[in-house]
């Protein structure tokens, strides 16, 4: 009897669903290890068919003040109460194929005195997420013609913080395309004074970026030593080889507030460490910025 | 030197390939979902290709492989365990992975219940067919102890399976 059921689950084992994307990841994994092996600075990324896709939010986004007719009226109907500031979905586009699935969310803001601000970011919104869905149908026609492949993307947001003062909004875009991806971007409104907040305008001075980048660093090295399993391009002693480290944070990294007032850096899948490590968030204690904060109006 | 490592190199190439299959299995058993096993998969393959010089003897390759692939899988579920990555949460709803189609068999379920250190076995000798030697091999313990861990396992998925019929 042991045998039987032994046979029974080796075949429920053997017939593990293989996924068709699984040749073309150890393909690109080969070459990445082997590149990585001879140059000792090639990050580890697996390029997805979709790639393009995931450019989506990497590219400038030139964002009208005036929002279309179109667009406005839409937000007109939705019933305002008296300043209190909300985010709301605002139109939601989906594709629930078989091969090819699609559920994108897009946020509107509502309710900010500064309505030019309010108009530009829900502008922006709009396009970024149109732009998406557009690319998605595109490589989805392509797709078609051919026999396999699965493509998949999944974009939306959330309300990271939302006190009287702060509102942080961060949208992301999950694609699935040979492999993963996921792209979190963050705007954080003052919405007493109606402007977006910037990382550059909470500082003095440009030395913020280092400054954070090495206190992360440290972060990530304590994080790597207290468990094997965390992974960080960063060196953790003199020793160790290296593939591309985390240099330094971008001008305009992307961040969001606390609602204690916490200023939090975050990176996307692959920015810091491998794929696995998804989305990697620090929060950069306050003391250690206190002398370059312009003001502790919103960081405390 | 260059053409010996240019060698090795080909060689955990093709095995790679050769055996996806097998390791993508073995990480699917961990971490049951698709996206997870395929990024298991590749951060494997990229381990052995880029620390290759940690393969001291050719002759091991195949146990040397199986042991990334296992410590890349456990590693993979202790960090799932204490993620402190926000984001993944709200987007883990989102799985296009394959559905655990056999979830409700009792004897799959004992399986799973199997603590990892012995499940771990378990899927290499009977599923995997590797012998004993090469199991304790890959996971750096002694023969006996492999031995014991197997009949161990047995005992468990045994009695829970009586318990299960009896009911």
């Amino acid at each position: 009897m042991k045998d039987k059921n032994l046979d029974f689950l080796k075949k429920q084992y053997l017939h593990t669903p293989i996924p068709e994307e699984l040749d073309s990841v150890v393909k690109k994994a080969l070459k990445d290890g082997s590149e990585h092996r001879m140059k000792r600075n090639k990050l580890i990324k697996r390029t997805s068919v979709a790639a393009v896709l995931i450019v989506v939010f990497a590219g400038v986004l030139t964002v009208g003040i005036n929002s279309s007719p179109a667009f406005a009226s839409a937000l007109e109907k939705v019933p305002i109460v008296g300043g209190i500031v909300k985010v709301l979905t605002f139109k939601e586009y989906t594709v629930n194929e078989d091969r090819f699935k699609a559920d994108i969310k897009v946020p509107a803001i509502e309710g900010l005195e500064n309505k030019e601000l309010q108009n530009s970011l829900n502008e922006k919104y709009l396009a970024e997420n149109k732009k998406l869905y557009e690319e998605f149908m595109a490589e989805m026609e392509n797709m078609k013609k051919e026999e396999g492949g699965y493509l998949g993307v999944d974009s939306g947001y959330v309300v990271k913080t939302d006190t009287d003062r702060i509102l942080s909004i961060g949208r992301y875009v999950l694609t699935v395309a040979g492999s993963s991806s996921t792209v979190f971007k963050y705007d954080t409104v003052d919405k007493k004074e109606g402007i977006l907040i910037t990382l550059p305008s909470l500082f003095k001075d440009n030395s913020y970026i280092e400054i954070i980048s090495e206190n992360i660093k440290d972060q990530m090295r304590e994080r790597m030593k207290a468990d094997d399993g965390f992974i960080y391009w960063v060196d953790v002693d003199e020793n160790e080889e290296f593939i591309e480290p985390f240099d330094k944070i971008s001008p305009n990294q992307n961040f969001y507030i606390t609602e204690e007032g916490k200023l939090v850096i975050s990176f996307d899948k692959y920015e810091v460490g491998p794929g696995y490590m998804g989305i990697q968030e620090f929060e950069i204690p306050t003391e250690v910025i206190a002398d370059i904060l312009v003001s502790n109006e919103y960081i405390r | 030197m260059l053409l010996k490592n240019k060698y090795l190199e080909e060689q955990i190439a093709e095995y790679a390939v050769k055996h996806k299959e097998n390791f993508y299995r073995l990480a699917y058993s961990y971490v049951k979902n698709a996206d997870d096993a395929l990024d298991i998969v590749q951060e494997s393959v990229y381990k052995a290709i880029s620390s290759m010089d940690s393969l001291k003897n050719p002759d091991y390759l195949k146990t040397w492989f199986y042991r990334i692939v296992v410590n890349t899988s456990l590693d993979f579920l202790r960090r799932q365990k204490r993620n402190v990555a926000v984001g993944e949460e709200i987007l883990g709803s989102f799985d296009f992975g394959a559905v655990d189609s056999y979830g409700d068999f009792d004897l799959q379920r004992a399986l799973d219940n199997l603590p990892e250190k012995y499940r771990t076995i378990v899927v290499l000798r009977y599923f995997e067919d590797l012998k004993i030697d090469e199991i304790a091999e890959i996971l750096n313990e002694n023969v006996n102890t492999v031995k014991t861990r197997l009949y161990k396992s047995l005992e468990i998925l045994r009695v829970k399976l009586s318990e299960c019929e009896e009911v």
